[in-house]
């Protein structure tokens, strides 16, 4: 109960300081959008054939939303560091893997929030929102958050680690890119999939999300002592 | 229930070894005190070649109130967060109420108030909104209450809903012992309490400092404001060069006296060439 009541009250924390921290919010929609926008710009008016349509739409959501979530995942860490807040968090006595929990969940809240806002946006822009059903919308979202719960359990683990080096921002794209390859390749898989087809063609991509998103979790849970106290 | 001061043994000269605290641990069995608050046994800090803290012993009992002077870099804030576990020692011992605190650091925190020079919270928030979020991590009962009425003894109740960051340095300063206070810790820790506040904020430090020992919390003090120092103080360390030195219990030495030796001290081990 001490660990539910110490996750929730770190969760409503974090979410309350990301959608404060008007800077933070603001800089990752525009870059979202802006990256929408160049790529429209670029590939648009008269759009190619639905299929590369989709494979375009994927592309653009997951670069955006990697971006986004690096500047997220610094953003959240830097703000615990600046004023010494992580360790009064520490001097509570809470459990490390809790707050490694907490900082998951919360960057996933606010991630899929920004993806929810953000995709209608880009299938409006790349001509396929049109094309693309409630169900298929939904599933786009399914997929969307498996990916983003791979890379924020990822993401947290390294970005606790880099927030406290000289250079961390710089030093957590170097770092984190690497290891959500597998997330990222089986996210724009998923995403083309759905986008052309409809459907996940046996959903092997999204396994391998799910299955490199739980790995890492029980990983990163247990590692996160070592990451918080060293 | 904590020890009253009153109740509490005379630390004398018996309870020094070569010029440092022995490490007393009175037994229950005698009837005085079951446990040292806290207990330092050789902590040192290295950072890379560097030693910033050398080989410091100290112990705390119940109601006693540790005063460490030193001037800037003498190790004295290196030190304060070893105690309070948010720095590992390179080697040494740390025990609070009695548990190892470098094994089990998670379990002693909870008995542990800081003051820092990091305010340990979050800027965008207002004082009630830390105190709230961290009496909700700490599990503290009727915290809403419990948080008002702190930041009213320390006087920002017309600031409860301002955000933090708007704070002048001395206010920042009454937060935070507003926040070290909030679980009712055992031991506090207070690196230099004194410093950016006015004359009336200074004497609440030291007033909240007198009652807190009162209590039978044991508080361990850094600074270089010899005066206060003394004032709060009942037993005194100079930390020089990253070295601990046990100078005498307040009933042994004059605040002159006391002035003089850390003056000499300092001039002694002032850099060639300043």
């Amino acid at each position: 109960m001490k660990a539910f009541r110490q996750i929730g009250a770190l969760i409503r924390k974090d979410l309350g300081l990301q959608f404060r921290s008007k800077e933070t919010l603001v800089l990752i929609f525009v870059f979202s959008v802006l990256v929408v926008l160049i790529f429209a710009f670029a590939f648009g008016p008269i759009f190619p054939e639905k299929v590369e349509r989709g494979k375009l739409t994927a592309s653009v959501l997951w670069a955006a939303f990697v971006f986004a979530g690096i500047i997220s995942l610094n953003r959240s860490f830097t703000l615990e560091r600046s004023h010494g807040a992580i360790d009064g968090i520490r001097l509570t006595g809470v459990d490390a893997s809790n707050l490694y929990l907490s900082k998951v969940v919360s960057n996933v809240v606010f991630l899929f929030l920004l993806e929810i806002v953000i995709t209608p946006i880009a299938l409006q822009f790349l001509d396929l929102l049109d094309v693309v059903t409630v169900g298929i919308l939904l599933k786009l979202f399914g997929v969307l958050s498996v990916g983003t719960l791979g890379f924020c359990a990822v993401g947290v683990l390294l970005a606790g680690m880099s927030t406290s080096a000289n250079g961390g921002e710089s030093l957590l794209s170097v770092i984190l890119l690497p290891l959500v390859i597998p997330i990222i390749m089986g996210g724009a898989k998923s995403t083309v999939s759905l986008l052309v087809t409809g459907g996940l063609e046996g959903g092997f991509w999204l396994k391998l999300i799910a299955a490199y998103s739980l790995i890492f979790l029980a990983a990163a849970y247990l590692l996160a002592d070592a990451v918080i106290e060293e | 229930m904590p020890p009253q001061s009153s109740n509490l043994p005379v630390f004398n000269d018996n309870g020094r070894k070569d010029g440092r605290w022995k490490n007393f641990h009175f037994s229950s069995q005698h009837g005085i005190i079951d446990i040292m608050r806290l207990r330092a046994s050789q902590l040192t800090k290295d950072f890379g070649h560097r030693t910033i803290v050398k080989d410091a012993t100290l112990s705390v009992q119940p109601g006693e109130v540790v005063t460490i002077f030193g001037p800037n870099g003498a190790g004295k804030t290196t030190l304060i967060k070893i105690l309070a576990t948010l720095l590992k020692p390179t080697s040494g011992k740390l025990e609070i109420e009695g548990a190892d605190a470098i094994a089990e650091y998670s379990d002693v925190r909870r008995a542990v108030g800081v003051v820092i020079h990091e305010n340990l919270a979050y800027p965008s928030f207002s004082p009630y909104e830390n105190l709230k979020f961290f009496g909700q991590m700490y599990g503290v009962k009727q915290l809403e209450h419990r948080a008002t009425t702190l930041l009213a003894e320390v006087g920002l109740q017309r600031f409860l809903h301002e955000p933090l960051r708007i704070f002048s340095r001395g206010m920042t300063q009454r937060f935070m012992i507003a926040k070290a206070l909030l679980h009712a810790p055992s031991v506090l820790l207070l690196d230099e309490p004194f410093s950016g506040l006015d004359a009336a904020a200074r004497q609440f430090v030291l007033d909240r400092i007198a009652q807190e020992r009162q209590k039978g919390t044991g508080i361990v003090i850094t600074t270089h404001n010899t005066e206060l120092g003394y004032l709060a103080g009942t037993r005194f360390l100079f930390m020089i060069n990253g070295e601990l030195e046990d100078i005498a219990g307040k009933n042994e030495i004059q605040a002159e006296t006391l002035l003089h030796m850390y003056e000499k001290r300092l001039t002694h081990n002032a850099p060639k060439g300043l």
